[in-house]
């Protein structure tokens, strides 16, 4: 028997994971940065394991992860590709492996001392069917700031979108816009990780949005649309998941990369984009 | 506003350790249009990014609009470049972006408008009077990466005009595009200057881009001021010679210019 006062939570959690990740998955595919999304996922690991290191343990462990993924951000929103002439992607790569290396050598430690990673474990691969309304209030709050910031600085973000360069050519405060944005993409990262885990937050990113662009013209239509691509595919990927008792991330996973499919094979050869 | 829209005094640009620039003096008058040409790599980029502040000096003196340009950071340099209106060489090619035209037009008005402040009717309109006086009205629904390499460029250059810019910097606006484009972007600049009396500052490789009412030309070389003057002194057949290599010929004509290949223009 599905037992809707236990499983809602767990509905709105995917969902809403789903809605921030597709919002911010229109500006990191737009830019061409999905590697975005795995770099901050992984000093998000980064700082859990080192938080866990250091003796924190449950939710503050959750601290510490958005302590790494906010510091990633900040590096990577200060940089500036004028002055350090590297490619956004060659950068995000770079932190990427550092990031990477940094939480296995902490896992490596955890093994070392004979400590429990259990709540690591937990960031790196999450547990939807676990979430409560604890965690979807969180979710709530940051999928909430998020929502007000791109609202706020919708016109910026759509200039930003277009060309950093150009943006910072014409006159509008990039770097403020642009960290502030990554700060966010940490923070939501960071919060969702533990609820969704890595695999399904970077299929999260990339595909709603992904589809939207084949579907529709303008990027308030776009960003919209990924959202709302984003929630369905978080809450109907676990209702078919819990239909068919199978688990529920991968089926997140393919609901979304069908919707992309979907999408792309409209676009083909039914229709111009709305 | 002074007379001069550009002032610039013993200027020096290092890129990856090398000198690029090395600028002793160029003034440029308001409401001129200016062309820079050169060889590849003579730092004619880089001298159009230094007036924007986008490359920053070794050491000199960079006056546009009566702002020190390397003396600025933060908003007061967001500020000034809201004044001056850039059109890339590049243009940003992720064709999988569904902005629209109209939506690319209106990132010009952004910097205008401000932080926490919403586009107003007004700002529309502009966006709107500058897409229909392009010539853009029948594409402003269309997504920018699926219009023409043309009608591309002319959206930013409607982008830039958006701006209500007093200093328009063009860096090779007619890259890459065939002859009919070609002279449309060359008659639209000349049609902007004629409606505003912007100040334009124009990088361009071809003779033939050069508008018939470009009042100067600075010719770099290796970052270094060869000539500056009129078309028609700086063009002799024997300096392009002496930059581009023997066996060219200038032409001058209704105020065009162009280079053949030896001999004489046959039309």
């Amino acid at each position: 028997m599905f037992d809707l006062v236990f499983w809602l939570p767990v509905m709105a959690g995917g969902a809403l994971a789903g809605a921030s990740s597709g919002l911010l998955g229109t500006f990191i595919v737009g830019m061409r940065i999905p590697f975005l999304g795995i770099c901050v996922a992984h000093a998000a690991l980064a700082g859990a394991v080192f938080g866990s290191l250091c003796g924190l343990e449950g939710p503050t462990v959750v601290l510490a992860a958005l302590s790494g993924a906010v510091l990633a951000a900040l590096v990577l929103g200060l940089l500036d590709p004028q002055r350090t002439q590297l490619d956004d992607n060659v950068v995000l790569s770079s932190l990427f492996s550092a990031t990477m290396g940094l939480a296995f050598l902490g896992i490596g430690l955890h093994d070392r001392l004979g400590r429990s990673d259990n709540d690591v474990r937990g960031i790196l691969w999450g547990s939807l069917s676990f979430c409560r309304w604890r965690d979807v209030r969180l979710m709530l709050i940051v999928g909430g700031a998020l929502l007000a910031y791109v609202v706020v600085f919708f016109k910026e973000l759509r200039a930003i979108l277009f060309s950093r360069s150009d943006a910072a050519a014409a006159g509008i405060r990039v770097t403020i816009i642009w960290t502030g944005l990554l700060i966010l993409v940490a923070v939501v990262l960071a919060v969702n990780l533990q609820t969704v885990g890595g695999l399904m937050i970077y299929s999260l990113i990339s595909n709603p949005a992904a589809a939207a662009f084949q579907l529709v013209r303008g990027c308030r239509r776009a960003m919209w649309l990924s959202a709302v691509f984003g929630a369905a595919s978080g809450l109907g990927g676990f209702l078919i998941s819990a239909a068919t008792d199978l688990p529920s991330g991968p089926v997140i996973v393919l609901v979304s990369s069908a919707l992309l499919a979907f999408a792309t094979i409209h676009r083909r050869y039914a229709a111009k984009p709305i | 506003m002074s007379a001069r829209a550009v002032e610039i005094e013993k200027l020096i640009v290092h890129a990856a350790r090398r000198c690029v620039l090395d600028v002793d003096e160029l003034q440029i008058s308001a409401g001129e249009i200016t062309a820079i040409m050169g060889l590849n790599g003579a730092g004619k980029t880089t001298l159009l990014r230094t007036c924007l502040g986008l490359a920053t000096p070794t050491r000199g003196v960079v006056h546009v609009l009566d702002r020190n340009v390397p003396q600025l950071h933060g908003g007061s340099l967001a500020q000034f470049r809201r004044r001056v209106g850039y059109v890339p060489q590049l243009l940003p090619a992720r064709s999988e972006l569904p902005l629209t035209v109209r939506e690319v037009v209106a990132i010009g008005r952004t910097g205008r408008v401000g932080l926490f402040h919403p586009f107003k009717k007004a700002d529309w309109r502009i966006v709107d009077e500058w897409i229909e006086r392009l010539g853009l009205t029948l594409l402003s629904d269309r997504v920018f990466g699926e219009i023409s390499g043309g009608e591309q460029r002319k959206t930013i250059l409607a982008r830039a005009m958006a701006q209500e810019p007093e200093l328009l910097l063009l860096d090779e606006p007619t890259a890459n595009l065939d002859l009919g484009w070609r002279e449309r972007i060359v008659a639209t600049i000349q049609q902007l200057h004629a409606q505003t009396a912007i100040t334009i500052l124009l990088i361009c490789h071809e003779l033939e881009v050069l508008p018939s009412i470009c009042h100067h030309v600075v010719l770099l070389d290796q970052g270094r001021i060869l000539v500056c003057g009129a078309p028609e002194e700086v063009f002799t057949t024997e300096r392009v010679a002496a930059v581009y290599g023997a066996g060219l010929h200038v032409t001058h004509e209704g105020g065009r210019h162009a280079v053949v290949p030896g001999g004489s223009i046959h039309v």
